[in-house]
């Protein structure tokens, strides 16, 4: 589980920063705690310390591109729990049958809107408020 | 004088006039006795000598016929048997029973030839065993033709064709009928191929190939003749060995409309994009920015704004979304790619490895078909399998093709465990042997929109994936199609044809093309409501049945067609329903035959069925005939017996009865036969088409005149 405070934690890890910032306030809104990574070395660094349920990585991620992510992440078994989700421009099917090869759980495609995001996240980790049976 | 009579005919003259003789010889020696007598005999005379001239002409025609019998025919009989021996069936028998009254003859004639067959048996093995190899040149060469991936086609300096492979046959299919010895200009527009023959010519005669960068060759772009497909190829000029004078050229093409339509797509996306993404985001900024430099804008103003950039917004990723899925409609990219099979590619990359110290490559699995750049993606390969070897020291690799879904793969497995991807990104980022100059491993798999990665396979195993692109067409798993494996693609002895000869009649038999042909029909009477159903042809060049270049239509007769005659040729009601009208398959035909001799036995039925035709078909035939049961008779009239598969037998032509009375199989039975024909015809001293046709006629004229009688 992420944190004590009840909510999902989800990492975002994209070069984008107004990208990064506007998807981490959405989220935030949406009930989930959010941390972002601007490439995927501060990414594997993060999600080391403070493994997330879900880290949504864009591919292109600079200094250690998304599919090292995936392979990283899938080799420790420590980090077996973290979803990743990964973002891909349209028409890239390869990439996306890549990632999902290398340990990607699900993908969203770029540019997608603000519902659709939402959506997938809570598919792959829940509502950001965890409810206490 | 009396050449022109046949043997038996001269026999008969000889005794008619010996039996006109008598009775004039008699006649006279009585004349003379009479008048050296005293009394008057004259009546006792006339009586006695009439009565011996009677008996001695009735000698003389009794011993006629026995001669006839005994001598004139058996002569005739062991002569054509000899000349069809020599000329047209090794393995006929001489029927020396015909001749069991000339003596030695007939057993000397057997022997001579029993001789002659075994020393043709043996001339035949020498040239047999000299051939071989001859022949398996040819068999390579047109296995090399037959797989090219492009289209080759070799003319004459009069732009008829003297080769063609099965690519050139299959990207003009439909077109019309590509054909040895026919002019190319039947398939495809003839203005590029005149003004490059052209330029090529001069640059020959110049001599300024000598240092031109393309020597004797131009590329060229071309239509075929109904303007459907766009070709793009290259010009070779052949010359003779003393390079002075052009003999012909090749043409080597490929079919280009397909790429040209994917550039005009490609053009239009970015075009549409260019266009179309300057309105959304135009008014995307102009909002943003009034959004931003307006901070004291009343609430429901802004809110009004921000709802259009929002639907701006969600407009642009609609046209993003649209223009994605027409640009993955575009399959492949402009690199130069073809549909390979896997197997082809793997065992080709597995060889590299024979003589290597370590490692080793086994091909394994289904092969499936693909598109790709074979051998950039050979090089790739390679260049991966070095990189896995030296990163986990793997030396024993197995390669397979793997389909998932439409998903094709290209797959390096061996026992270990998977790279990472930012290895497998370095290696990629290497330059590799491309053929075409520096290119890494990303730019081979841009070309082909594809990547690579390694995953696990089990858990011993790993593999590196190499997504491939689908083939254009659907591909069996063994080569094969509508046509036949072994056409007859080529005819160089074309490339010696004299120049153009105004007279055909003037031209040898031999050097003639000729299209041979029969129809199957309703029944027997044109004249009486009776229809062709079937029709087919097939063409002689230089002496060879082209049994490849054939033509073959079912037609629609528009009534019904007799049970009786379904029994002759098994064409049926249902078999002719839908198949087209006579209208359209005759000028097809027409188109078939072009200018070559007509060919068929008992010519004069099928081209009445097809003359009572012109007037609805706009059809005519004004091309010279053969008739095979005239010339039959020619070479052997020594019997009456001139139905196909009598004439078939004696040339020792078999005709599979499943073939028989079809109209393509008729039409091959005739033209072997006919090919044998034209070594009798010359024996007989009928070399050109004028003469066999005069022999004909004179034939047809006699024929006329025992009608008559």
């Amino acid at each position: 589980m992420g944190d004590s405070d009840n909510k999902r934690f989800v990492l975002v890890v994209d070069d984008e920063l107004n990208l990064r910032k506007a998807m981490q306030y959405i989220l935030e809104h949406q009930g989930y705690r959010v941390d972002s990574a601007s490439d995927g070395n501060e990414a594997l660094v993060k999600i080391k310390q403070n493994p997330p349920d879900l880290v949504l990585l864009d591919l292109q991620a600079p200094t250690c591109s998304g599919y090292d992510v995936c392979q990283s992440v899938r080799a420790d078994q420590a980090l077996n729990r973290v979803k990743i989700l990964i973002f891909s421009a349209l028409g890239k099917d390869i990439a996306v049958e890549k990632a999902m090869a290398l340990g990607a759980d699900g993908y969203v495609l770029k540019p997608f809107c603000t519902a659709d995001l939402i959506d997938t996240v809570g598919k792959y980790c829940g509502q950001g408020e965890i409810q206490n049976a | 004088m009396l050449d022109k009579y046949s043997l038996r005919v001269r026999f008969a003259l000889f005794f008619a006039l010996i039996a006109v003789a008598v009775p004039v010889v008699i006649t006279v020696a009585l004349t003379l006795a009479a008048q050296r007598m005293d009394d008057n005999p004259v009546s006792q005379l006339v009586l006695f000598g009439g009565l011996a001239s009677f008996a001695l002409i009735g000698i003389v025609a009794w011993v006629a016929q026995l001669f006839d019998t005994h001598v004139a025919r058996p002569i005739v009989t062991v002569s054509r048997d000899l000349q069809t021996l020599m000329h047209a069936n090794p393995e006929h028998t001489v029927d020396t029973d015909e001749a069991r009254y000339l003596g030695v003859l007939g057993p000397t004639v057997r022997e001579a030839s029993e001789t002659m067959k075994r020393l043709r048996s043996d001339i035949g093995k020498e040239v047999e065993a000299a051939t071989k190899s001859l022949d398996e040149e040819r068999v390579r060469l047109e296995t090399v033709l037959r797989d090219l991936n492009e289209g080759v086609i070799v003319c004459d300096l009069d732009h008829r064709v003297l080769l063609y492979n099965r690519r050139a046959l299959q990207a003009l299919a439909g077109v019309g009928d590509l054909g040895l010895g026919r002019e190319i200009f039947s398939v495809v527009n003839r203005t590029p191929f005149r003004n490059t023959l052209e330029r090529l010519s001069n640059r020959l005669s110049s001599g300024r190939y000598k240092n031109h960068p393309d020597h004797l060759m131009a590329p060229l772009v071309f239509a075929t003749r109904l303007g459907k497909t766009i070709l793009q190829g290259k010009m070779s000029l052949i010359i003779d060995e003393a390079e002075e004078s052009p003999q012909g050229y090749v043409l080597t093409f490929s079919d280009a409309t397909e790429q040209i339509s994917k550039l005009a797509t490609r053009d239009k996306l970015l075009r549409e994009a260019l266009e179309g993404f300057c309105g959304p985001v135009a008014s995307i900024r102009a909002t943003a920015d009034l959004l931003v430099q307006s901070p004291d804008m009343p609430v429901e103003v802004r809110r009004g704004f921000e709802a259009a950039l929002s639907q701006d917004a969600a407009d642009l990723t609609d046209r993003i979304v649209k223009m994605t899925d027409d640009y993955r409609s575009i399959k492949t990219s402009l690199w130069p790619m073809s549909d390979v099979n896997s197997a082809n590619v793997l065992s080709c990359l597995s060889q590299r490895y024979r003589d290597h110290p370590v490692l080793r490559c086994d091909v394994s699995g289904e092969p499936c078909w693909m598109h790709c750049d074979s051998s950039a993606i050979i090089e790739l390969m390679d260049h991966l399998i070095r990189g896995v070897l030296g990163y986990t020291g793997a030396q024993t690799f197995t390669l397979q093709a793997a389909m998932t879904g439409n998903r094709r793969y290209l797959e390096i497995v061996w026992k270990g465990t998977p790279i990472p991807a930012s290895e497998i990104d370095s290696w990629l980022s290497e330059e590799i042997e491309s053929g075409v100059g520096a290119m890494t491993g990303y730019d081979v798999l841009d070309h082909h929109r594809s990547d690579a990665w390694s995953e696990p396979v089990d858990e011993t195993h790993a593999r590196l994936r190499l997504p491939m692109p689908e083939p254009d067409t659907e591909h069996s798993q063994h080569v094969s199609g509508a046509l036949p494996i072994r056409l007859e693609f080529y005819d160089f002895g074309l490339l010696q044809r004299q120049e153009a000869v105004g007279d055909l009649g003037a031209r040898r038999l031999r050097d003639l093309t000729y299209v041979v042909f029969d129809t199957e029909t309703t029944g027997l009477e044109p004249s009486n409501g009776d229809e062709m159903i079937s029709i087919a042809g097939v063409r002689i060049v230089n002496g060879r049945v082209l049994t490849g270049e054939y033509f073959d239509r079912l037609i629609d007769p528009g009534r019904p067609v007799p049970a009786r005659s379904t029994q002759v040729h098994g064409i049926s009601n249902e078999m002719v329903a839908g198949q087209p009208p006579v209208h359209e398959v005759l000028p097809r035909f027409r188109d078939y035959v072009g200018d070559s001799i007509l060919v068929a036995h008992n010519a004069a039925f099928d081209l009445r069925f097809i003359e009572l035709k012109e007037k609805e078909t706009g059809v005519r035939f004004d091309n010279p005939v053969l008739d095979t049961v005239l010339l039959s008779a020619i070479v052997h009239d020594h019997t009456d017996q001139h139905t196909l598969d009598a004439v078939a037998e004696r040339f020792n032509i078999e005709i599979p009865e499943e073939k028989r009375h079809t109209a393509l199989g008729d039409s091959i039975a005739t033209a072997l036969v006919f090919v044998k024909m034209i070594d009798l015809l010359e024996a007989n001293g009928i070399h050109t088409l004028a003469e066999a046709q005069e022999a004909s006629e004179k034939l047809v004229q006699i024929r006329r005149r025992q009608a008559a009688y």
